[in-house]
């Protein structure tokens, strides 16, 4: 059975430590929930364990079996059996969402898949998802709403059938029909030992998936690994008991505006 | 729709027949006179230096669509649109070396317009340079410029053009929008669309970008196992692309295609 062993991580993003030594454990067939509230590091976490360039490792370890993914390229995380199911998945224009995951199936093969069995996988999982086939034949996530973007992630998951998911806010923007769908899929995929770690807000998900274990990541650390009782604890009360029982203080988020640029008519040449 | 090959084109004395798709290739050099339909040209396999001439007249439209694949040097397209007719121009270049391609849109009638889209990949040393300009003189004309651009190892990579809208041509529209993606340090890209406006009851807009691959989307491909050389390829092909809606024969299609894929 394959585990994802996380030891002392400490990630920055441009300069700023966001996470400060995260210590975590999961199993396949295992779900579990990551709460905390915003800023503290749960996406964070999510892409420095997938390897986004802009997350920089600056201490500890990731291991999924006895392979060091900090060593692997992000495509080779992919293929060890990670899957990341992003909070805003990116819009690329003109790329066939179809096209896109036979490719991505593809890599996955000794040799290419057949049309006709593509095909066949897609239509059997757009169906399972509820999609309208026509979202495959369409630019990947470009004009999809939030919903279907979110939808097309968990399509994206039982394509490429990881062996540990990272679910980053999958909930948000689906209605109350398509969480259940989504739901039930990821039921299915739990009984067949997929391994889970979920980011939500919202205790509806979890109702539906029934997590094994929950962890509480505040200030970038790892404050309540326990069973998934605190679900409903955050839920009804917030995290203010955090401070109260376990005398960590809640850093806030900065109060720094993003920096927004404003378009403009110039000519931007980024190379010469 | 019937297929006329070039050399049936020039025993036509007066104008094409309508609704017929042209290939022409080899030195076109002319003027073409299109009227009462609708036409449908393929131009390929030019050779250098020339200049081509289409008048798409009174109530007709036309889609023009260039295929480049090998050297062009200098090339001049002037497209003078009358009244109420369309033109859709569509540029596939993959032409090699160094060229000049000049391409004015004249509107020269009320309810003229004109759609013109462009796809150029710049490799190794090619030194490229499109004008691609419009000017509206008569109202209500319409006008879209779209230049799409890949830029690799040494190329050299430029958009120009002017969108003009003349004093009194009021009710017009024009756009233009230039984008360059670029692959190598080495590149040398420039993306300058220019408006000129003469009148006050108008609506016009212009956008350059000149960039990298978007940094999110090749995460996101990555994430899913495609390697980067693939993702930088799946991402290429998408921006690409969209100009294989500008040509019906299939043949060329797959050309396009093919080379797409083998420059990268």
């Amino acid at each position: 059975m394959s585990a994802l062993k996380i030891k002392d991580l400490h990630v920055s993003v441009e300069g700023k430590e966001i996470l400060k030594g995260i210590n975590l454990e999961i199993k396949e067939g295992e779900t579990v929930a990551l709460l905390g509230p915003n800023g503290h590091g749960k996406s964070t976490l999510f892409n420095a364990i997938m390897g986004h360039p802009r997350y920089t490792v600056t201490k500890g370890s990731i291991y999924l079996d006895d392979v060091d993914v900090l060593s692997l390229s992000v495509d080779e995380r992919a293929k060890a059996g990670l899957f990341l199911g992003m909070q805003l998945p990116a819009e690329v224009p003109g790329v066939i969402n179809s096209d896109f995951l036979r490719a991505a199936v593809n890599v996955r093969q000794e040799r290419p898949v057949s049309t006709y069995n593509f095909y066949k996988l897609l239509d059997n999982a757009i169906k399972k998802m509820k999609m309208p086939f026509d979202l495959a034949t369409r630019s990947l996530n470009e004009g999809f709403s939030g919903g279907e973007k979110k939808r097309n992630e968990i399509l994206q998951m039982l394509l490429l059938n990881p062996k540990i998911a990272m679910l980053d806010e999958i909930d948000s923007g689906l209605d109350v029909d398509a969480l259940q769908v989504v739901g039930e899929v990821i039921k299915e995929e739990q009984a067949k030992g997929m391994g889970f770690l979920v980011i939500s807000h919202y205790a509806r998900l979890f109702d539906l998936i029934q997590p094994t274990r929950a962890i509480v990541i505040i200030n970038g650390r790892v404050a309540i690994d326990g069973d998934s009782s605190v679900i409903k604890r955050i839920d009804t009360e917030g995290y203010e008991f955090i401070k109260t029982e376990l005398g960590i203080d809640i850093e806030k988020e900065d109060g720094e505006m993003n920096k927004v640029s404003i378009g403009t008519c110039a000519v931007k040449e980024s190379i010469k | 729709m019937e297929r006329v090959t070039f050399d049936k084109l020039n025993n036509i004395e007066k104008g094409l027949r309508t609704n017929s798709f042209v290939i022409a290739s080899g030195t076109i050099d002319k003027v073409f006179n299109l009227e009462n339909g609708d036409y449908d040209i393929l131009i390929k396999d030019l050779n250098k230096d020339q200049k081509i001439v289409i008048n798409v007249l009174e109530g007709s439209t036309a889609k023009i669509s260039f295929f480049a694949n090998n050297e062009l040097n200098n090339l001049d397209v002037d497209v003078n649109c009358y009244r109420n007719s369309e033109a859709n121009v569509w540029f596939a270049d993959f032409s090699k070396d160094k060229n000049v391609v000049n391409v004015s849109i004249y509107l020269k009638e009320e309810g003229a317009a004109a759609n013109f889209h462009l796809a150029s990949l710049t490799s190794k040393q090619d030194d490229k340079v499109f004008n691609i300009s419009a000017k509206h003189e008569a109202k209500n004309t319409y006008a879209k410029v779209d230049n799409y651009g890949v830029c690799k190892d040494s190329g050299k990579l430029i958009f120009d053009g002017v969108s003009h809208i003349l004093n009194k041509c009021v009710q017009s529209k024009t756009y233009q929008n230039a984008k360059i993606m670029v692959f190598d340090k080495a590149c040398n890209a420039i993306a300058k669309p220019i408006l000129k406006i003469d009148e006050n009851d108008i609506a016009a807009n212009h956008a350059a970008v000149v960039g990298k691959v978007n940094d999110e989307h090749l995460f996101y491909l990555t994430s899913r196992g495609l390697s980067e050389a693939q993702a930088k390829e799946v991402i290429t092909f998408g921006y690409l692309k969209p100009i294989l809606e500008g040509f019906i024969d299939e043949d060329v299609k797959e050309e396009i295609s093919k080379l797409i894929e083998g420059r990268m």
